[in-house]
Parts: C-alpha cells; sequence; structure tokens
C-alpha cells in the first residue's frame, strides 16, 4: 500500500551505533510464563516473517510481531511491554491465522497487553490505553456500552482532550461526533442491564488478575 | 514334479511405473531376475515424465528420460502391466503370490498401432490431467508422445460409448480393429520372489484448500503445472503463457514450502526438492522471457545437493533471479489485470509493499500418491503419519514386512539422483533375496544358425502401409511398382501392418522364399522398430546388421499430409537411397569375451563395506581394499544419528560381517597400486607393504570416503573451548556429567562449507546441530543452545527434528557471510558477538562452549585412486559420476562405479543406499558369463594412424588409446560407436563399421541420383 | 423456530438500522428471535485487552441466560460472535471459575453462516419479490467473523462464502475479491484514527477496483467503519449495506428511501439506478 515512511524509530532495520544485545539466562522464566499462560506455542517460531508480512499495521509498530516472539523467547520483557506494537495491534488475527508452526501471535501480543495494563510501566500509545480502560469503566456501569457515553467518558479523561488537540484531530473528531448525531447513530440515553452489581463485581475481581 | 518350497522365485514385481520403477526393474532384469513392471495408469513415466528439464545442469528431462523408456519397453525380462494394482500378497519373503487387477484400457494392445485416429476423431474433450488440466485431451488419449506402451487407452469416464452407449467413432474408424468397448478388469495371479514399491507422489495442494489463491485466480499455478507450461510438449508447446490470457507474463513469483514446513496443515516435513526445482523453473523463464522478472519467496535456500549452491548463485548473480527471504500469507488479485499482488513487509523503509506480478507459482509439497496407503494397508506396510513409507536407519530401502523393499518418492520426497540410487538397493536387497534362483525365469531367446549368402545383392523391399498413417497421403502402389524397378531388388511388396507378429512371419518365408540377403522395411523409424525387424532377420538366418529401414512415415507421410503427390516422389527417394546403403551393408558379428566373475571395492568404510556385502551376498567374490589398519571408516566415531541409531554398532555388525564373509577377501593396510583392462576384465595388483598381489575383476566400486574438515577459523585448535560437532557429541555420551553442567553454548553452521574455496554444501551439518542441540537439551534442559546459521537444511523428515530442538527452547540465528561470528577470548570468558538478520539486532553472548559445524572433505586415498584410474574428479576433491541425473553410481568409464562420500557429502543411510545401488550396477556386468561388445564399433587402420592424438581426445568414452605398436587402438568393449573418432580422424583412418564411408555415400547418392 | 438473540450493544445506537432489518427479516422468515434476557456487553476488544479473565466471564453472564431460556444463540455482531464463541471455549476448557451457572453446550451462530445454510437460502428466495438486479458489489467479513478459524469455524477463512450466498440468492451481482477479510482497522479507530482510517480507505479503493459500486457487510464495526469515512462525501460513494437491509429491501413491497437515512454514503441514487427504489 505504499503507505507513508513512518517514524524511522520503528524501523526493523538495525540501528547504527545500538548497543550489542546480551543473551542472558532470564528469557526462560519469562518464556515459559507467557508459553504456560497463553499455550502460544513461542518455541516454534522459525522467524518466516510470515505474521509480519500479513499484519495490516506493522508499519506502525515498533517491535514487528515476528520479533516479539524472538523477543519472548529470550525473555526481554521491558522492551514488550513498553513497546508501541501490543497496544497498536488490532487483534485481526492474520499472524496467527496464517503462522505455520501455530504460534498464536496475536494471542501472545494480546497477552503481553494484559501484562502491561496490570504492570507500572506507562503505555507506550496512551490513547489507546485509556480508550480500552475507558471501555471497561462504562461497561461495568450500566452493563451495555453506550457508544455516546463511551465517547463523553474517554474525553473527559485527563490528557485526552489535549492529546487530541496535539495531534491536530481535535476537529475532526467533534465534526465526526456531531454527524454521527446527526445521523442518529449516538443515542444519548441508553438501555442497561439489571444485574451489573455482579458484572461491577467481577470486573474488581479480574483487576489484577490475569488469566 | 515335487516343488522345493523353500527355493525362491527368481521373479520380482516392481510396483509404480516412474524413474524409481523403472530403474529397479532395469537394474534387476539385467541381473538375471523376470521383472513384471505393475503401473496404475495407462503409461510408465510417473513425474518425471513431466518434467521439462532438470537441475543442477538443466538437461532435458524426456531426452534423458525416453532411453530409459525404450530399454524397458524392449527388455524381455521386463513385463509391463499398465493400468494395475496389486489387490492382495499372499505367501512368504522368496515366494510371495500377488493378486494384480488389471483395468480395461478398451484398446487391444496386441492390435494398436498407435497411428492416433481414435484420438483424433473423438469428439469428447476432456480437461488433461497430464498436463495439470490446463489443456484439454479427448476421451480416446495417448498420455505422452513417449508413452510406453505406445498404446492409446480410453478415458471410460469420459467417453460417450462406454458413458451414455453413444458415438463409437473410435471403433468405426481403428484401422486396426483395437477398440474393444467390452474388455473387463482382468484379475491375475503372480509370484515372484520379491516386490518393489515405487509409487511415488503427487502435489499436495488441491484447490480446496485454498492456498495463496490456488484454485480461485487463473494465475496461480502449481510447480508442476508451471513445468508443463515450460515443457514443448506441454499445453502452451514450450511458450510460457499465463493461463488467464495468453499473454506472456512480465513478471512470475514462485512461493516456497507450500504444503511444506506447515505444521498448521499438519504437514510439518520439508518436500526437499522445491528449492532446487524453483531456481531450475526461475532460470528456464529468464532464459525463454528475458525481459520477464523472476521472484522467489523463500524460507531457507535448501541446496544440499551436489552442485546445488553453485546452481542457485548462478540464478542469481547469472540469471538475475531476485531471492526475497519472506513468507507471505495470501496472494491477492488484481481485479483490472488478474495480476496477483504480494504483500510484503519491507524493514528497510519500514513500510508494507505491495507488488505486482502476472503469474504466482507455488511450489507445492508432495504427498504419497492418490491411493497408496489402500496399497500400504493391504501389504501391511507401515507408514509415518504423513502417508511415506517407514524404513530403518541399517536398512534405509526395507520395509516394514520382510521381502518389500521401497525407493523414491514414496520413501520420502526426494529427487531423481536419489531416486534412482535407491531403486538401485532396492534391486539388491530384492536381488540378494532370491539370488539362488538367479537366470531360472529369464527369458533366453534360441537363435537360428546363420545360413550362407550369396554374394551378389538380392534385397527385399518390403512397403508399410501403417494402417493408414503411410497410406492416407503417400500412393503405395505407386512406390511398390518403382522400388521393383530399382537395382538389386528380387523382390518387393507391401503390408497394412509390416510390425504384427502376422505379418513378421510372413516376411521370414519371403526371405527363404527369395533367397533374400539384404532387407529394407520402408516404415515408420528405426528408433522404434528397427531391432524388432533385426530380429525378423535373425529368424529366418540371416545376419541382422543386412537390414536397413527407410522412414516413410515420421520423415514423409507425417510431415507432408498436405502433398501427397511429392510426399509419394519423395517415399521413392528415400527408399532408393535405402536400397543403396543396403547393397553395401555386411554381415557383422557381436564380440564377446569371459567376464571375471569377481568384483573390487576400494574403501574399506561403510559405502565399502556394504557394497562388498551386496555383491558377495549373491553369491559372487569381492576383493575389498583398505588403505588403513582396519575397516569402519569415519563412521564409527559418530555415537548417534538425528534418529538416535547407533552407527557404532552398524559398523562393528558389518566388521563382523566382512571379516568372516567367505566371499570377501579382505586387505587392510594395502592400495591399489595398478589397474589395467577393461569392463569385465580387469587386471590390477594390490600393494600391502612390500607385497604385491596381482588380482582380477570384472567391475570395481570406488568407496574412498571422506574426512571432517579440520576448521582454521574461530580459534579452533586454539582453545579447548571451540569443538567440532563430532567431538561434541562424543563428548556429550563419554562424559554426561560435563554435559549437565553446560549453562550457554554456541553452535556456528557451515564452518569450511559455503566458502569461496570450497562452494559446497556439506548436506550434514545442520542435522547434527539439530542433532546434538537435542541431545544436549535431553540430557540438560536448563542450558542455553544458541545455533548461528545461514540457511537450515534440515530437508524432508529431518524438518521434524529442527522443529522439535526449536520447540526444546534451541534458538537459532541466521547469520549473512559478511558478518560472520566473531568469536574471542574477553579476560578468559570465551565471546561470541553475531547479528542475527531476522530481529537486526546485534548480540553478544558468553559461552561454555563454542561447537563448530565443519564440513566435510574427501577422503585421503581418493586422489590416488583418481589418478591411478583416470577418473575425474571435481575442484572440490569429490568424484565427478557419469551422468548427475540417471547415472549417479556410475563413472562414465565402463565397469567403475562409486559410492558414499567419495561422490558427496551424505548421511549414512545415503551412503548405505548408494553402496547396495553401487554393487548391484557391479552385479550387472559380475552375473553374466560373456560380456558382449557390439559389432558396430570404430576400428582404426594402422597403416594410416599418425597417433596425433584426435580420437583419443575426441571420445566421450576413453576408448581409444595409443598402443604399444604406437599407433592408436579402440577397444571395442569400451566402443559405443558414436562415430565421433571416425568423423575427425584427419587420416581417415577410423571407420565406423555399419556406418561406413561407402555405406553413407552409397545413401547420399542416391538420395541426390534425382537432383543430379 | 425459536432462537436466542444476542443484539449487542452497537445494535442499539450505532447500528439500529442493523437490529430494525433484522427484525423486518426474521419476521418474515417466521424465525421467532428472543432477545437473551438482560444481556449485557461481551467486552468487546477492550475486555481482552486488559483482562482476558473478564472477556471470558462478560459474555459468560449472557451464555448462562441463553441457556436457562435453552434456546441456541444466533448474534449478528462478528465482534460478539467471536467474544461468545471465545468464552464458550473457555469455559468447555475449564480454565476459571464463572460466576454463574453455565455449561457452554448451546450453539452459537453467526448471524450470516445462520441464513446462508441451503434450507434458509430457499427460504429468502422464496420471499424475493424483486431481486437486487444489477447491484454490484463486494461481500466483506472483516476479521472477527472468520479469524481465528478455531474460534469462529471458518475454514475457508480467507474466501468465506456467507454473504456471498446470501448476496447471491437476493439478486445482486457478487463480484469475488481478495480483501473479503482484510481488517478494517475499527478497534483502533477512535485511539489512532489515522492508523484506521488509512486501513479503511485501502478497502474502499480495492472494492472500487474490483467494480464494486456497494459493500454488504454483517458487523457493525465494518460497517460504520467504511461508511463513516465517507461522511463528508466522495466522489464515487460506495454505500455500505447490511446483509439484512438487502434481504428485507427485497422482501417488502413498499421502499422507503427513508429507511437508509442513518448511511453516510447514501445508497438511494445506486438503488434508484437499478431500480431497487
Amino acid at each position: 500500500m505504499n503507505t507513508t515512511v513512518m517514524d524511522h524509530n520503528m524501523s526493523s532495520e538495525r540501528r547504527p551505533g545500538e548497543e550489542r544485545k546480551f543473551i542472558g539466562d532470564r528469557g526462560d522464566y519469562f518464556l515459559n510464563r507467557i508459553q504456560g499462560e497463553t499455550n502460544g506455542n513461542v518455541s516454534a517460531c522459525y522467524q518466516c516473517e510470515r505474521c509480519t508480512n500479513a499484519c495490516p499495521v506493522s508499519h506502525f509498530m515498533d517491535i514487528k510481531p515476528h520479533q516479539v516472539i524472538r523477543y519472548v523467547q529470550l525473555g526481554w520483557r521491558e522492551d514488550l511491554l513498553r513497546s508501541s506494537t501490543i497496544w497498536v495491534c488490532l487483534s485481526c488475527e492474520m499472524c496467527t491465522t496464517y503462522c505455520p508452526n501455530e504460534v498464536r501471535v496475536a494471542e501472545i501480543i494480546n497477552h503481553l497487553r494484559n501484562i502491561a495494563a496490570h504492570s507500572s510501566i506507562a503505555p507506550k500509545e496512551k490513547q489507546l490505553a485509556v480508550f480500552h480502560r475507558t471501555f471497561l469503566e462504562v461497561l461495568s456501569k450500566s452493563g451495555r456500552v453506550n457508544e455516546f457515553r463511551l465517547m463523553k467518558a474517554f474525553y473527559s479523561k485527563p490528557h485526552i482532550l489535549s492529546e487530541k488537540i496535539k495531534s491536530g484531530n481535535l476537529k475532526e473528531e467533534l465534526l465526526l461526533g456531531l454527524a454521527l448525531l446527526k445521523k442518529g447513530r449516538l443515542k444519548p440515553f441508553s438501555t442497561r442491564s439489571k444485574l451489573t452489581k455482579d458484572i461491577r463485581k467481577a470486573y474488581i475481581q479480574s483487576r489484577g488478575e490475569i488469566v | 514334479m515335487a516343488v522345493d518350497l523353500k527355493s525362491p522365485v527368481g521373479k520380482v514385481i516392481v510396483v509404480g511405473g516412474g524413474i524409481g520403477g523403472i530403474q529397479c526393474a532395469l537394474d534387476l532384469a539385467d541381473t538375471g531376475f523376470y521383472v513384471y513392471l505393475v503401473e496404475k495408469s495407462s503409461t510408465l513415466g510417473g513425474t518425471m515424465a513431466r518434467l521439462d528439464k532438470t537441475f543442477p545442469t538443466n538437461d532435458c528431462s524426456t531426452c534423458m528420460f525416453s532411453p530409459k523408456l525404450v530399454q524397458v519397453a524392449g527388455h524381455e525380462n521386463i513385463e509391463i502391466m499398465t493400468r494395475s494394482r496389486i489387490l492382495g500378497l499372499k505367501g512368504n519373503p522368496g515366494r510371495f503370490t500377488a493378486t494384480v487387477q488389471k483395468r480395461p484400457r478398451y484398446i487391444n494392445e496386441e492390435k494398436c498401432i498407435a497411428c492416433g485416429q481414435c484420438a483424433e476423431k473423438c469428439p469428447k474433450k476432456v480437461p488433461d490431467p497430464f498436463n495439470g488440466s490446463l489443456g484439454m485431451r479427448k476421451a480416446a488419449f495417448l498420455t505422452f508422445p513417449q508413452a510406453v506402451p505406445l498404446k492409446y487407452a480410453i478415458d471410460a469416464e469420459h467417453c460417450l460409448y462406454l458413458t451414455k452407449g453413444k458415438c463409437g467413432i473410435c471403433r468405426k474408424i481403428c484401422p486396426a480393429g483395437a477398440v474393444d468397448y467390452d474388455q473387463k478388469p482382468e484379475t491375475l495371479q503372480i509370484d515372484a520372489g520379491a516386490l518393489v514399491i515405487s509409487t511415488g507422489f503427487e502435489p499436495a495442494l488441491t484447490a480446496s484448500e485454498g492456498e495463496f489463491g490456488y484454485g480461485r485466480y487463473q494465475n496461480v499455478v502449481t510447480s508442476l503445472q508451471y513445468e508443463r507450461m515450460l515443457s514443448a510438449t506441454g499445453p502452451y508447446e514450450g511458450h510460457i503463457r499465463r493461463p488467464s490470457d495468453g499473454k506472456v507474463p512480465h513478471s512470475v513469483a514462485w512461493i516456497q514450502c507450500v504444503m511444506s514446513r506447515d505444521p498448521s496443515r499438519n504437514r510439518p516435513f520439508c518436500s526437499s526438492v522445491c528449492c532446487m526445482h524453483a531456481a531450475k523453473q526461475a532460470i528456464l523463464t529468464r532464459t525463454h522471457e528475458p525481459d520477464t522478472r523472476a521472484a522467489i519467496y523463500f524460507m531457507d535456500v535448501r541446496a544440499q545437493g551436489k552442485g546445488f549452491d553453485d546452481y542457485v548463485d548462478r540464478a542469481r548473480f547469472n540469471y538475475g533471479v531476485q531471492y526475497l527471504r519472506s513468507m507471505i500469507s495470501q496472494v491477492y488479485l488484481n481485479p483490472e489485470n488478474e495480476n496477483l499482488i504480494i504483500e510484503t513487509f519491507d524493514h528497510h523503509l519500514n513500510r508494507k509493499k505491495e507488488e505486482e506480478y502476472d503469474l504466482v507459482v507455488l511450489s507445492t509439497g508432495f504427498k504419497p500418491s492418490q491411493g497408496f496407503s489402500d496399497l500400504a494397508a493391504t501389504l501391511g506396510l507401515a507408514a509415518n503419519p504423513y502417508g511415506f513409507l517407514t524404513t530403518e536407519f541399517d536398512e534405509p530401502v526395507s520395509t516394514s514386512r520382510p521381502g518389500i523393499f521401497v525407493c523414491g518418492g514414496i520413501e520420502a520426497p526426494k529427487d531423481i539422483p536419489e531416486t534412482v540410487i535407491q531403486a538401485g538397493a532396492a534391486a539388491a536387497e530384492a536381488a540378494i533375496l532370491v539370488s539362488e534362483a538367479r537366470y531360472t525365469e529369464t527369458a533366453t531367446r534360441e537363435t537360428v544358425p546363420e545360413k550362407p549368402i550369396e554374394a551378389d545383392p538380392r534385397v527385399g523391399v518390403f512397403v508399410c502401409h501403417c494402417g493408414t498413417n503411410i497410406a492416407g497421403v503417400v500412393d503405395i502402389e505407386n512406390v511398390v511398382a518403382a522400388v521393383k524397378k530399382l537395382p538389386h531388388v528380387v523382390f518387393a511388396t507391401d503390408f497394412m501392418f509390416t510390425c504384427s507378429t502376422e505379418t513378421q512371419q510372413n516376411i521370414v518365408d519371403l526371405i527363404k522364399e527369395h533367397r533374400l540377403n539384404r532387407v529394407v522395411v520402408a516404415a515408420c523409424s528405426p528408433k522404434t522398430h528397427e531391432p524388432l525387424f533385426q530380429e525378423t532377420l535373425k529368424e529366418a538366418g540371416l545376419n541382422p546388421y543386412l537390414f536397413e529401414l527407410a522412414s516413410i512415415r515420421d520423415q514423409c507421410s507425417w510431415v507432408h499430409g498436405n502433398n501427397p503427390a511429392k510426399a509419394t516422389q519423395k517415399s521413392k527417394e528415400l527408399i532408393r537411397s535405402s536400397v543403396s546403403r543396403a547393397v553395401q551393408l555386411e554381415p557383422l558379428y557381436d564380440n564377446s569375451y569371459a567376464v571375471v566373475n569377481k568384483g573390487l571395492v576400494i574403501g574399506g568404510g561403510l559405502a565399502g563395506m556394504t557394497a562388498a556385502l551386496t555383491i558377495a551376498d549373491q553369491g559372487f567374490h569381492v576383493y575389498l581394499v583398505e588403505r588403513s589398519d582396519r575397516l569402519g571408516g569415519f563412521a564409527q566415531n559418530l555415537p548417534f544419528t538425528l534418529e538416535g541409531h547407533s552407527p557404532a554398532r552398524l559398523i562393528r555388525y558389518l566388521i563382523e560381517r566382512v571379516n568372516h564373509h567367505p566371499n570377501i577377501s579382505v586387505y587392510l593396510e594395502s592400495k591399489l597400486d595398478s589397474h589395467r583392462g577393461h569392463l569385465g576384465a580387469f587386471n590390477g595388483s594390490v600393494q600391502k607393504n612390500d607385497e604385491r598381489v596381482d588380482i582380477q575383476y570384472g567391475a570395481l566400486v570406488v568407496a574412498t570416503g571422506g574426512r571432517p574438515y579440520e576448521p582454521k577459523e574461530y580459534l579452533y585448535g586454539q582453545d579447548d573451548r571451540i569443538v567440532t560437532q563430532v567431538q561434541f557429541s562424543k563428548r556429550l555420551v563419554d562424559d554426561p556429567s560435563w554435559a549437565r553442567r553446560l549453562k550457554r553454548i554456541v553452535m556456528i553452521q557451515c564452518v569450511g562449507s559455503r566458502e569461496p574455496d570450497f562452494p559446497f554444501c556439506s548436506r550434514v551439518c545442520c542435522s547434527a546441530a539439530v542433532k546434538n542441540s537435542i541431545a544436549l537439551k535431553e540430557m540438560n534442559p536448563g542450558a542455553q543452545v544458541v545455533v548461528l546459521y545461514r540457511d537450515v537444511r534440515t530437508f524432508g523428515f529431518k524438518e521434524l527434528y529442527y522443529q522439535k530442538a526449536r520447540e526444546k527452547g534451541v534458538l537459532f540465528f541466521r547469520y549473512i557471510p559478511e558478518e560472520k561470528p566473531a568469536v574471542y577470548d574477553d579476560a578468559g570468558q570465551l565471546m561470541v558477538d553475531f547479528t542475527d538478520r531476522s530481529s537486526h539486532r546485534d548480540f553478544r553472548v558468553s559461552p561454555d562452549l563454542v561447537v563448530l559445524s565443519a564440513g566435510i572433505r574427501p577422503g585421503e586415498g581418493a586422489m590416488q585412486i583418481a589418478r591411478l584410474l583416470k577418473l575425474p574428479v571435481a575442484e572440490t576433491g569429490f568424484f565427478l559420476e557419469a551422468h548427475v541425473k540417471l547415472r549417479p553410481v556410475e563413472f562414465a568409464a565402463s565397469g567403475i562405479f562409486l559410492a558414499g562420500l567419495a561422490h558427496s557429502p551424505r548421511f549414512m543411510e545415503e551412503s548405505v543406499t548408494m553402496a547396495k545401488s553401487a554393487g548391484q550396477q557391479a552385479m550387472k556386468i559380475l552375473c553374466k558369463e560373456r560380456m558382449k561388445t557390439s559389432a558396430a564399433v570404430a576400428e582404426v587402420d594402422p597403416e594410416k594412424c599418425a597417433a596425433c592424438l584426435a580420437c583419443v581426445r575426441v571420445c566421450p568414452f576413453n576408448a581409444p588409446f595409443i598402443n604399444g605398436d604406437g599407433v592408436s587402438e579402440i577397444l571395442p568393449s569400451a566402443c559405443m560407436g558414436c562415430g565421433i573418432c571416425a568423423s575427425e580422424c584427419p587420416a581417415k583412418a577410423i571407420q565406423l563399421k555399419h556406418s561406413t564411408d561407402d555405406q553413407v555415400l552409397a545413401k547420399i547418392d542416391a538420395l541426390l541420383a534425382s537432383a543430379l | 423456530m425459536k432462537l436466542s438473540f444476542y443484539p449487542g450493544c452497537s445494535l442499539e445506537g450505532m447500528a439500529a438500522d442493523y437490529a430494525r432489518s433484522i427484525d423486518a427479516v426474521f419476521k418474515a422468515l417466521d424465525i421467532d428471535l428472543v432477545e437473551i434476557d438482560d444481556w449485557s456487553c461481551c467486552g468487546a476488544t477492550a475486555a481482552h485487552s486488559l483482562s482476558e479473565a473478564m472477556s471470558v466471564i462478560l459474555p459468560a453472564r449472557n451464555l448462562s441466560a441463553a441457556e436457562q431460556m435453552g434456546l441456541d444463540i444466533v448474534a449478528p455482531c462478528a465482534n460478539c460472535f467471536n467474544r461468545l464463541r471465545f468464552s464458550q471455549q473457555m469455559i468447555q476448557k475449564k480454565v476459571l471459575d464463572i460466576p454463574w451457572p453455565v455449561t457452554g453446550d448451546l450453539k452459537i451462530h453467526d448471524m450470516t453462516r445462520f441464513l446462508a445454510q441451503p434450507a434458509m437460502i430457499k427460504q429468502i428466495k422464496k420471499r424475493v419479490l424483486k431481486p437486487l438486479n444489477g447491484l454490484k458489489l463486494v461481500c466483506y467479513y472483516g476479521c472477527q467473523m472468520v479469524r481465528p478459524p478455531r474460534i469462529t469455524g471458518y475454514t475457508d477463512y480467507e474466501n468465506p462464502q456467507t454473504l456471498d450466498r446470501i448476496a447471491d440468492a437476493v439478486g445482486a451481482r457478487v463480484i469475488d475479491w481478495s480483501y473479503k477479510a482484510t481488517c478494517c482497522g475499527a478497534s483502533i479507530g477512535i485511539g489512532r484514527r489515522e492508523i484506521g482510517n488509512s486501513l479503511t480507505k485501502r478497502l474502499l479503493d480495492k472494492a472500487r477496483q474490483a467494480g464494486a459500486e456497494a459493500v454488504v457487510v454483517s458487523c457493525p464495526l465494518c460497517q460504520s467503519n467504511l461508511d463513516m469515512i465517507q461522511k463528508d462525501g466522495l466522489e464515487q460513494p460506495v454505500p455500505v449495506f447490511y446483509f439484512t437491509e438487502l434481504i428485507r429491501l427485497c422482501f417488502s413491497e413498499r421502499r422507503d428511501p427513508k429507511w437508509f437515512k442513518m448511511h453516510f454514503a447514501d445508497p438511494v441514487p445506486l438503488l434508484s439506478k437499478i431500480n431497487a427504489i
């Protein structure tokens, strides 16, 4: 699709002057943890790059999908949790579906996102992380997610407005919101499910808990 | 009469008529056994018949294969059973009875003259499976022009008469009355002492898989379809066209590993041949269409065979084939032009890249041929989870059922030479099993004594109608009338089918009746029919060299169908020319000489011992000459194989057998120091210390073996923490507690292989690294194993172990030769720096041990043998075989064979296979009492010879030599009758008998007579 | 026939027109869709992104409710379908405690596959009053309905056929294209609009290149994503239909242009061109 060249920090080419990475002992612990929690076939990877070629957004990722698997094998937890990759991933499942070795790339990336969400590491893609969190908050309050309420809650979050202003997207977003309202596609009033208490309980229980 | 139930039957059933089955049948039939060659389709040929050219020589597949087909078709001890399959098997090794079902062909094989009229007139078109359904054929068909048997068949599924009772045109028009819609399946019981399974493979991809748009987009084809597209006999007559619009593609992409190396589709193994055939197809594409771009998408280039890396390099650098190391997920269609889009990720520019190709070729992996699982079940043969037959390490061509052997693609996907080698080995195993019954079932023809001939030539001419093939164009009556007027012609007539059995008898009677002493048949082609008519002459008591065939069909009626008058005239001229030559013909007598029924094997390693046993077990004596003071060779240093077998145990067993075998004489600390003579009758001497023993032998196997490369790189020899794979595996076994203490090791691949001064892949090192990695991980799961590789070449089922190693946590990183790893000592700590090409990162690791995968070099004695026997050697020091594809275990010099590492780096089971095969080729000579030499050989007139050496230099078979009298002499036993020397000789001192100057000139003069 | 119906949140907002068309189609087909009692959100992308436990538990509540109704489930939204199926598999594997009684034994249909069954296609064809002859369209399945195959059960995940069969049944001219299941980027929309837009625009380009005048979808997220990007009008708008909108259109005598008022890319000109309105 020949999209524009992105930030060069995202290139997977070798960066001159970059420090040599040391292969040490830590690898196995993290590898075994991820393998155990995702059943993702991490070790089977033979680095054919099918996943990276199949991924629709690999050019927006700092660690490409095939590299994610390598990093997991080497136990490079921090690099992974600090990456844009884990937030940019669309969970479209192209990588997993086409992997010849049945490595569950998408599931592994999603799991890393889970771990990152419960860690103290600040997400590289803040807006995406905040959006997901907002979604769950709205959900836990009313059991269902009304898009209007979701948008409202999202924009009320600290820094989101300023981020949107900074990126020059605010006007566009507001116009879109208005257009949707006009079309009747955003509904200010919503239904909710009755047993939200249950959901809230489950939500609270599951915070900090990762399957 | 009492039947001895213990003695074996001297017959063998070979199942599958591809190159493997054909080679195996020939290797058995030529050593005194009768062979049933059972093929399920209408013709022999298999996959090889569908190939255009072959790697790494770009030889034409058909040109190589056709002579084999002709040979098997005309072999008196091979019975070809097409459209047949095995339904059951009873009995025991040595005495089996098989139930064979023969499906109807609906065309009587005896009567069909292959004129092709049935197919021409058949109204029903069907997609041609031979061409991968890219073209059409008729319901009455001949699979391909060189089909064996050369007989048409009717496709019962599509024939209008057989499906609907309508039509029947072919029956009406068949000039030979061969069409028979009432044929029924026949079931036969046949006895055989052994079976060989060679049913081959077929592409594993079907349209229903949906892989890469195959079956969805017209311009996505399989590699086998593309092979047909390249072929001159294919659907586009050898012009590369894309299926959707018939246009020449401006760009072609190959996608490798389709249905291979893909555990997600339960196809976790490598199909072994696709890397090379993609390189070949890309080269041919660039040759056919120099403006067409060729790109190959791949993971690892698996060029582990002899000369393969060089071939791939030529593809890249000489032919501009692009190699793109990237696997893709999906092929997209550009609806505007039916081009195909391949999306990859461009690491350099960090963007997604779309590339458009006019045509995409899927390098499809292979699976056992359709219906094979039924056969395996019927015969009770063990197969692996993917349907291929399983064999054992020490018996690599034996199936799980005694007495049934295997060769070719049904054992594992493999290329032509490996198949040919296995075919010989399977033949050897079968021959050993039934060797007592040698010559008990083979046919020997009774010879009619030759009658003296009159001095004056009395020529008889027989003109063939070939149904309407000739008579439909040529005015036969007119021709016969003209022929009768030619000088020396005493009799001339015509026949509907001169080749029919009935006519043959007629000709014998006519020869006798008219006291004919020269015979000319004007008919089809000498290529197919000369041997038949020569036999007819013999039966009439006439010397077979007094025959001449005028090709008025292939060279006249078939090419001048639109001009009957001129075709008739040309026929007359061709016959006149042939008659003129016939008058000049002389009776010639084939010579023969006694064969020394003893073999010689040079080299006492795994291959040498196996070759010796292959001969000795068939009851023939063998001399085994070994340079060192013990048998066993290098293999005894290897404690275990990738698959977990013990080479040392096998070697001990072989040494034991060789030493106690009554038919083997072992010479240790010895070498062959002289060698003379020719095929079937060599003399040589073996030197041991100061002693010399003269020996005679009929054939010789060179098995001088290999040795490991001693690395000069990566601090080897300077630091004892740097070892080779062989040293490492030994220590793993000898010192398990040491192995359990290892924390981290690094293996470096391609040490001393694929280097400018040794541009060869050593084939086994990737598997050795995988083997030792797994072994270490099993003893010490906590150890970190890092393997630095260039391409992982665990071909075939060895790929499963690569997968296993990865799953055990072995880390494989790819380096490129421009960025070799650096091994150094940092204050007592061993360090390795390297760059990984997948993650594009620089790494450092500090291992306890660095293991070098050192390559293989030719054995020490090889050069001495090469000089002594004048055998060709490649730059790398490995011997050069006679022909890369079809004669992999032979030298061009007759009677000398090649096995094991002396040929090229290979696995032990491959060496065993090759040695058995070489032994069996030697048996073709040793089992004969006398060796015939053709009479149509070149002869030197010593009076005229100036000893200029022209003949010595040009002869491809090394037949001429300067004898004691200082003139050239040509050994009849070595001469193949090609005539090159005769035409080169500046002094005209050489005449090729049966093609003498007088004979050739007479033919030309007569042909030009009317023009002059 | 009676099935439990899991509408999902979008059908109450962004995809209210989808909901109305489903209602009409199922009524016409005489299939009783019973909304799952007090259903709640499946958790969508957010739940599994932040808490895999939630992504099992949230759908489980709905599965539990449906089990009490004893009716197999049909879900119109691809994302909901995917999440329900995922949860069901995890429940069957018993990997964690679920606060509701649930076995995971019910069948979960995605709505397209349910209606693409041969018997249903027959029913649909029978009720078509006026086929949509001349409507050139491509079917767009997106990710969640087909991938990963081990969850969705689609073996033809690269070239699925369910929407194709339905669009064919209502007389449209279905054009094969290679981008049936290429991600439209909806899940990243709000946080990183430019990424989502780049994917969406490309899909519309590819659809036009294939010769399509419209796209038919089943997923509310895909629909809004592909449609919203056309809000400022394109030179060559590509209306994005829910497949049930097309079925409904063929089933009814009265063809009210106002029906499509929620669409940004107005389908009315196209439908009038082929005399469907």
